[in-house]
């Protein structure tokens, strides 16, 4: 604990966001006891569920010195398709769910990456295409409608249940099964960013390409590979989205790309690319979760909740980009 | 230039096969009043892009200031006094919406992209704010002249206002010192800063004028629809990106014609309404500009690599030619 | 001394029409430190993109142990063992310092996990054996520039290198971190490594080379031991002309007072710095790096203004608290680096030149580009850049014209005072000549003119008046009259101290 408490640790990147989620967290408190139960953990959880994952390949992304707008784009394309063709050939699998889901979604993904590493096209303009493409895509074949027909064996997936809770006034609050997905990334991802030359790959890129590519990195694998399994995770989130929301929607992931970037920037992602961890991503989604759920119990209006998020964002990343702004800065030892 | 002046004129050739109906006068001349709205917002896009950055917040500024607008017309009795006001407040909107982006990217030097994302939903979320969800109506009629009245029965008023802020971003760029400024520190900012150019005043007056810009188009369009809502033209981000792309603005900065980018408004109006005429409908519009973007950006890049290639083997040519002992 | 690693036989390569290296031979020894000299512009940088394979020669042959290298790619550089630390070091600011040095060699083992310990082990392993002392786990982008430039040897001694090329290596440091430097190489030259240096700083080779090899205009000027020269003939072969005798005066001096600082003072940079420039005077300011002489000058054209002090122009005192400042009061500044800082690469010539007066072709309400073209074409002939016309991009320039586009850009404000920081760094002899040239014009026409430069020859010969600065205070006043560039040198380097003082 002594090693740990350090005032090197106690003031990084992640350790403010700790800081801010217990304060926030004790406001919201102050004005609703009910925040401080199980079952608020476990209805946070819920909502981070998909976010986290799209966060997670949002990360890798921007510490390769990229970035991706278009998986929103891709994840409704992804699911409104497989389960509008589940639907259509009568398919009744949750394993052809998902992998159709994330088939889809590596397809886009590597799209994404002929653009960006092949053609050289600066990310933002190339992901802004392919969001473009993939939405007008499903708007086109969906007319604008959802499907709320959700195949029974896949659907039977949203009832499946950890444990569940119940608070004082009898609500309960059940854990989805769905929840060891994250999980599961989060390692996964931890694992590959930190102990594979693949990882140190992506961090060396965002660092210097150049100097990458000197060093005997072959960038443009390491990029297509990341972008492509960023695409097939997306795919695979995009079908969780839907079971959990029991329906196919074709649009209303989209815009969830502004939060998803700030989550990963507050969480310590320097936009510029180099740096980033999972604990600081997954830290930045919970603040950004936690505030625009109880933006309510602050007494926060409807109609202000858009500028209220939006506000805390760019405090947030200013205050972020301002920090990586010092470092360059500081004298050098 | 020449390239683009082709490419209009190529689609105005097919759509004359594919449907007569094209090439009414009335399908001219819904062109001309639409075509401005997105026009002038790409004209921002242009002026940020040259600059080295980029304004994903037109949109937000843009609505916001019609919200703007829309409330000061109504609260002071929607006399033809209170609408030159209404324009004055969504005015100085804009410049405020440019000014808050342009700080934080020349003084606190956050990447633009990530300040004008954010900026956007910040100035999206004001206006919803103000709104509180639904539209803001019962504007007074004389407020739908502007974008649907014309100049002697044939030239929309907006398209007027087009042609005029084309003139005036033209001359800006070329022939005053600001403009020459723009250039440089697009092109390098660091020795602009070495030469004595103020690249925060000049990032400040770039957004700025950008947000004037956006809130010019949220007049046009409040006029338009004669209602002011948080998230009209929520497609208008790329098409501006892909207008620009097109007109040739590099997106490292540094380069950009404002004759170039407005043809490829243009363009792009021309398509737009090709695909109402032949009743596509707007999803495949959206799919179609990010098919746009996509291509024209890839073309780019191929052709840039091809001219490199093409310029090394001349010179190498040249050298086998002209070897000397 | 050992065997020969790396022989050059008649070694040439042009690039378009330019040739740059026009037969060159070479033979550098294991176990011995040879440095490669000359001035800037003969060749240096091409003859180790040769032997790096960055580049294949047109003509002539690259042996290393003996093996005939035809056709090869720097990774068969890399693979017998030819390692070139480049200026940039091209290494990972956002890795830390472990991670960095054992980069190389975890690729190269084609391991796909990345094991921490064993970097570690490595990297400090490295940095022991030249005796280094770095965090190991401290990121690199908050490491000084002589830190960095260790981990990039540690780098390539742990990538097995048998022959190791530092580029320039003594620029960006100071002296005590130059000593230290010299230490590492003594070390690894002990274990039987073939070191070549490149540089063109005669004090430091004469300290720590073996056998040296001057190229003059792409071709061999003389090589052998050290042993075998002396100051004189080294400056001989190196520019090719005797010893100019000639040193700057200035005619007619009527001692009117163009600028004065008193007392100036920024934390870190340099401390109660006092001088004066007089009409017809060229003052030059030199100092290791670290001694503050780069900052004097852009505390002056308020890049990084003095905290405190006074600064008179012309007798009146004047405030710089910002670049703009500094151009209200005509101040010109040449910065170090032309590409990065001088320089609008994609734009045309007449664009650069124009780039610091724009506002005084604002006339009758519009920009005139015929009067900033006519201008261009002035310049353009009278300080003989070779460019067909102000049309074409910058970065179609050699270095010697981009370097006078950039003075070009300052001297079209018409400036009262002129200050250049490395003038004639990278810049051909002819093009240096010229520069001088200007210099001394532009003095005895009465703009104040300072240089602050590492050149010591340079300082000598076309400054009457010299500062040394020394770890950020005034060090020494001189007169360029009563000294020599190997006094200076001395000097500099603390050796030896002038009489009387």
């Amino acid at each position: 604990m002594g090693r740990f408490l350090t005032r090197k640790n106690l003031t990084r990147n992640e350790m403010l966001v700790v800081y801010i989620i217990a304060a926030l967290s004790l406001m919201i408190g102050a004005v609703n006891s009910a925040f401080f139960s199980m079952g608020t953990v476990i209805d946070t959880a819920r909502s981070m569920l998909v976010t986290v994952i799209f966060a997670l390949c949002e990360m890798a992304i921007i510490i390769s010195g990229g970035i991706d707008v278009s998986f929103p784009a891709i994840a409704c394309f992804s699911l409104y398709s497989t389960i509008a063709f589940m639907n259509a050939y009568h398919i009744d699998s949750v394993a052809f769910a998902f992998f159709f889901s994330g088939f889809l979604g590596l397809l886009w993904g590597a799209l994404n990456a002929i653009l960006i590493a092949k053609f050289r096209i600066p990310a933002l303009i190339a992901t802004l295409g392919t969001s473009s493409l993939a939405s007008g895509a499903i708007l086109v074949i969906s007319g604008g409608k959802e499907i709320s027909m959700i195949p029974p064996s896949v659907d039977a997936l949203s009832q499946q249940f950890l444990f569940s809770v119940t608070n004082a006034s009898g609500v309960k609050s059940s854990l989805t099964v769905f929840i060891l997905l994250p999980a599961a990334l989060c390692l996964l991802f931890h694992f590959v960013l930190r102990h594979t030359m693949f990882g140190r790959g992506i961090y060396a890129i965002g660092g210097d390409a150049d100097a990458a590519r000197i060093a005997g990195f072959n960038v443009f694998r390491t990029q297509c590979i990341l972008y492509m399994a960023a695409g097939l995770i997306i795919g695979i989130a995009a079908i969780t989205h839907a079971i959990l929301m029991r329906n196919a929607n074709p649009s209303n992931l989209m815009g969830s790309e502004m939060m998803v970037i700030a989550a990963v920037v507050i969480g310590g992602t320097r936009i510029t690319g180099g740096h980033g961890s999972v604990v600081g991503t997954v830290l930045g989604v919970l603040l950004i979760t936690l505030v625009s759920n109880n933006l309510i119990m602050l007494n926060v209006p409807n109609y202000w909740q858009t500028f209220a998020v939006g506000l805390i964002i760019v405090i947030g990343t200013s205050i972020t980009s301002l920090r990586a702004k010092r470092i360059a800065l500081s004298p050098k030892i | 230039m020449l390239a683009l002046f082709g490419i209009a004129l190529g689609i105005i050739v097919i759509m004359a096969f594919a449907d007569p109906a094209f090439l009414k006068g009335s399908n001219f001349r819904s062109m001309a009043f639409q075509c401005p709205e997105f026009g002038i917002l790409s004209f921002g896009m242009m002026l940020c892009m040259i600059s080295g950055g980029i304004d994903l917040s037109l949109v937000g500024a843009a609505n916001l200031s019609g919200i703007v607008a829309a409330v000061v017309i109504l609260s002071t009795g929607g006399s033809p006094g209170s609408i030159a006001a209404g324009t004055a407040a969504a005015l100085l909107v804009g410049a405020v919406c440019g000014l808050f982006n342009g700080y934080l990217i020349g003084q606190l030097q956050i990447p633009a992209m990530l300040v004008t994302l954010c900026g956007g939903q910040l100035f999206t979320g004001l206006g919803m704010a103000i709104t509180k969800g639904p539209a803001i109506t019962g504007l007074p009629e004389q407020i739908l002249v502007l974008s649907n009245g014309t100049v002697g029965g044939v030239l929309p008023y907006a398209m007027l206002l087009f042609i005029l802020i084309a003139l005036a971003l033209g001359f800006l760029l070329k022939s005053t010192v600001y403009g020459q400024h723009l250039c440089l520190m697009g092109s390098n900012p660091t020795a602009s800063r070495y030469s004595g150019i103020n690249n925060l005043h000049v990032t400040l007056l770039t957004y700025m004028i950008s947000g004037i810009l956006a809130a010019v188009s949220g007049i046009l369009i409040l006029s338009h629809y004669g209602s002011a809502k948080s998230d009209y033209g929520m497609s208008y981000t790329l098409l501006s990106l892909l207008i620009v792309v097109l007109g040739g603005v590099a997106p490292a900065g540094g380069r950009g014609r404002v004759s170039c980018v407005a043809l490829s408004a243009v363009i792009l109006q021309l398509i737009s309404s090709a695909f109402n005429v032949l009743r596509f409908n707007s999803f495949v519009k959206t799919f179609v500009w990010g098919l746009l973007l996509v291509v024209v950006m890839v073309a780019q890049s191929v052709i840039q690599k091809e001219a490199y290639r093409f310029l090394n083997i001349r010179r190498k040519n040249y050298e086998k030619n002209h070897q000397q002992a | 001394m050992g065997e020969t690693f790396l022989e050059l036989k008649g070694i040439k390569k042009s690039f378009g029409g330019v040739k740059a290296l026009r037969g060159v031979d070479l033979t550098v020894n294991k176990g011995e430190i040879h440095c490669l000299a000359g001035e800037n512009g003969c060749g240096k940088s091409t003859l180790i993109k040769v032997i790096s394979g960055a580049h294949a020669a047109d003509e002539g042959e690259v042996r290393i142990e003996g093996k005939l290298m035809q056709n090869f790619s720097p990774i068969d550089a890399i693979r017998m063992g030819v390692q070139v630390i480049y200026q940039d070091f091209a290494i990972f600011p956002n890795l830390t310092v472990a991670e960095n040095i054992a980069m190389n060699r975890a690729l190269e083992s084609g391991r796909k996990r990345m094991d921490w310990k064993e970097s570690r082990k490595l990297a400090v392993g490295a940095m022991e054996q030249i005796g280094a002392r770095i965090d190991p786990d401290a990121l690199v982008e908050r490491l000084s520039v002589a830190h960095k430039q260790m981990v990039a040897i540690c780098r390539a001694i742990l990538g097995e290198a048998r022959l190791l090329i530092l580029d320039e290596p003594t620029t960006a440091l100071t002296a005590k971190e130059v000593e230290s430097l010299f230490a590492v190489l003594k070390k690894l030259k002990a274990k039987g490594i073939a070191i070549m240096i490149v540089t063109h700083k005669i004090d430091e080779i004469f300290e720590i080379a073996d056998r040296l090899t001057i190229l003059r205009n792409g071709e061999n000027a003389a090589s052998g031991d050290i042993g075998e020269f002396d100051r004189p003939a080294f400056i001989k072969h190196m520019t090719g002309r005797e010893i100019l005798e000639t040193k700057y005066r200035p005619e007619n001096p009527d001692r009117e007072e163009i600028l004065r600082v008193e007392g100036l003072t920024r934390r870190g940079a340099f401390e109660n710095v006092s001088f004066a420039l007089n009409r017809g005077d060229v003052l030059g300011i030199t100092g290791l790096l670290g001694s503050g002489r780069g900052e004097i000058g852009e505390a002056l054209f308020g890049l990084a203004p003095a905290e405190s002090g006074r600064i008179f122009l012309h007798g009146k005192e004047i405030r710089i608290r910002s670049v703009g400042d500094a151009a209200a009061h005509r101040f010109a500044y040449v910065p170090e680096d032309r590409l990065t800082q001088g320089l609008f690469l994609e734009r045309s010539i007449s664009d650069n030149i124009a780039a610091a007066s724009v506002r005084s072709y604002f006339r009758h309400g519009r920009l005139q580009h015929g009067a900033i073209y006519d201008a261009a074409v002035g310049w353009i002939r009278k300080i003989s850049i070779a460019a067909p016309s102000p049309a074409p991009p910058a970065r179609t320039l050699s270095g010697g014209n981009q370097q006078k586009v950039v003075i070009a850009k300052w001297l079209n404000t018409d400036p009262a005072l002129l200050i250049l920081n490395g003038p004639t760094v990278g810049v051909d002899v002819g093009a240096k000549a010229d520069i001088h040239q200007l210099l001394h014009q532009l003095a005895q026409n009465g703009v104040g003119v300072i240089v602050i430069s590492d050149d010591l020859s340079e300082l000598v010969q076309n400054c009457n008046q010299i500062i040394l600065m020394r770890a950020g205070r005034i060090g020494l006043e001189l007169e360029s009259a009563e000294t020599d560039e190997a006094a200076l040198s001395g000097m500099l380097n603390g050796k030896v101290q002038k009489e009387g003082s």
